[in-house]
């Protein structure tokens, strides 16, 4: 597996609060990475880097570099738009605009220029598709989003964020405010989309890093402890740390 | 064993009887406040009834009662409203989203904000002496329909920059984030995600100032609107009255059918005033039911 994302020695500060410290990680291409750690530990926030949501924290700073398939994604060279275009992202909370089911997933593509009934009814059906909604919305597209359950609520979010045809997606705690069964159906989702898309996800269950993940980051204070193969990881943890993390002895 | 032989019935009746005192003295408060209003609406459908004829709205302000009507009055708070509605909303919708979404949170934007919400009590005569400096000699508008208008304006710009920064900020941060994260820009996020959910309180608090316009006198009278109007304003730098300085005008004259006029006025502007409150809160519950 080819790196798509280099991290090199990034420190962010949130106004004089050093959030990360010192992080160097690569990122694999078309494979699922799980960031995970006690709250606080800077997961949420290195993510948010990815896609510079970090930018509209006021007083935010950062130092040393990202780059996505060799582009640093903090020079002038990027443009915000275009990156997020690139790289899309699930939130914590299902957050649906409320509108109607199609246009939420419409909203992208018409942000960035398409217009043509065609063309978006193609994009809004390949994205619910992807999503694995699509079936059970595909009759009543012009209903309302929230009339959905919070678990096809997440799944409209994922597919509102493939709509505009990324190649990195982001997930950050994406089904900790999920019951199981919607949370099992997130996961083989991702599954799935690691064929096409990388994704790195966020999570608060060393569970469901286990189960889902390829590589896994242990987070602790701002700092990357441990990096490996998840299986490695969680089974033959180098730090003991890690060891104490993942076997619940804090956290 | 009884457990209730250590209560002091002496002081449980105390408290009792100052529950009792405080709660018929907040009936009290409140219904002054009912009665007075009511005695006051009463009062007022009384006297002017009669004179709530269709002569009253199509006629002109006359020297004799019979047959005097408030046409040109009526027409001029419409005209006021028209014009006033859209430029208040421009610049006080305008003004919100700047502060809101786009201005950073300095030391600068808090002195502004201080400034809108002490503008906001600032009483309206203030306004009639800004607007005769400013429109009237300043830009030589005279005093004219536009005048009354932009100082009108200048009046309720306050309460509606700071009722739709109110609606804005309502707006969850999430909604923002998910567009923000598409690849919006900030107006395409300000347009397609905050606005949509905005705009049915913004709408409301416009209604309610636009409704605390045109019961307003004072600015008008500094101004120089005219309290005898025998013609309807057919261009903007036309001279104007407004419903309540024609209800100002009747009631200083001493005859009981010019008060009975006055009278049927109120009852016009009241009218005018509760269908503005009530759309108000149509918008409002249908916002509710949306979200």
């Amino acid at each position: 597996m080819e790196a798509l994302i280099n991290i090199n020695k990034l420190n962010l500060f949130y106004g004089t609060f050093h959030a990360l410290k010192n992080v160097s990680l690569t990122i694999p291409e078309k494979a699922i990475t799980a960031f995970i750690g006690p709250s606080g530990c800077g997961k949420s926030t290195l993510l948010r880097t990815l896609n510079r949501m970090n930018d509209m924290i006021p007083g935010t700073r950062i130092e040393g570099g990202i780059a996505i398939g060799g582009t640093e994604i903090y020079s002038n060279e990027v443009d915000v738009e275009t990156l997020r275009k690139k790289v899309g992202m699930v939130f914590q909370q299902p957050n649906p605009f409320p509108k109607s089911i199609y246009d939420n997933v419409a909203y992208g593509p018409r942000l960035h220029g398409v217009t043509s009934k065609k063309a978006l009814d193609e994009i809004v059906e390949t994205s619910l598709k992807s999503a694995a909604l699509w079936d059970e919305v595909k009759d009543h597209l012009k209903r309302s989003a929230f009339g959905i359950s919070g678990g096809q609520q997440q799944r409209l979010c994922i597919a509102r964020a493939l709509a505009v045809n990324p190649d990195i997606l982001l997930m950050d705690e994406a089904t900790s405010a999920l019951d199981p069964i919607s949370t099992l159906k997130i996961e083989e989702l991702a599954q799935e989309l690691k064929d096409k898309y990388t994704i790195v996800m966020v999570t608060h269950n060393m569970h469901q890093a286990a189960r889902v993940s390829n590589q896994t980051v242990f987070f602790l204070n701002g700092e990357v402890i441990e990096y490996s193969d998840t299986e490695k990881l969680f089974s033959n943890p180098t730090d003991q740390r890690t060891e104490d993390y993942i076997s619940g002895r804090f956290g | 064993m009884n457990i209730f032989h250590d209560a002091n019935r002496k002081q449980i009746a105390g408290r009792r009887r100052t529950d009792w005192l405080l709660h018929i003295l907040f009936v009290t408060a409140t219904s002054i406040g009912v009665i007075a209003l009511c005695a006051l609406l009463i009062d007022i459908l009384l006297d002017g009834v009669t004179r709530l004829q269709p002569d009253l709205f199509t006629n002109f302000p006359s020297r004799k009662a019979d047959g005097s009507g408030m046409k040109s009055a009526l027409v001029g708070t419409i005209y006021m409203l028209l014009i006033m509605a859209p430029v208040s909303f421009i610049f006080g919708v305008g003004a919100a989203i700047y502060l809101e979404e786009y201005a950073g949170k300095n030391r600068f934007t808090r002195i502004i904000q201080l400034n809108i919400s002490t503008l906001a009590g600032v009483p309206s005569i203030v306004y009639g002496i800004l607007g005769l400096a400013l429109f009237v000699r300043l830009l030589a508008l005279d005093k004219s329909l536009i005048a009354g208008a932009l100082t009108m304006t200048l009046l309720v710009l306050p309460i509606i920059i700071v009722s739709a920064q109110e609606a804005i900020r309502s707006v969850p941060k999430s909604r923002r984030d998910a567009s923000f994260a598409l690849g919006a820009t900030k107006w395409q996020t300000v347009s397609r995600s905050v606005m949509p959910s905005a705009i049915p309180g913004i709408l409301t608090g416009v209604i309610l100032a636009m409704s605390r316009a045109i019961g307003e006198t004072a600015p008008l009278v500094m101004i120089g609107a005219l309290t005898y109007v025998a013609y309807l304003p057919e261009g903007l730098k036309d001279s104007f009255t407004v419903v309540p300085i024609q209800v100002y005008n009747w009631l200083s004259k001493p005859q009981v059918e010019f008060q009975e006029l006055a009278a049927s006025g109120i009852i016009v502007l009241l009218a005018l005033l509760l269908l503005m409150n009530f759309s108000a809160i149509l918008l409002r519950n249908k916002y509710q039911k949306n979200v």
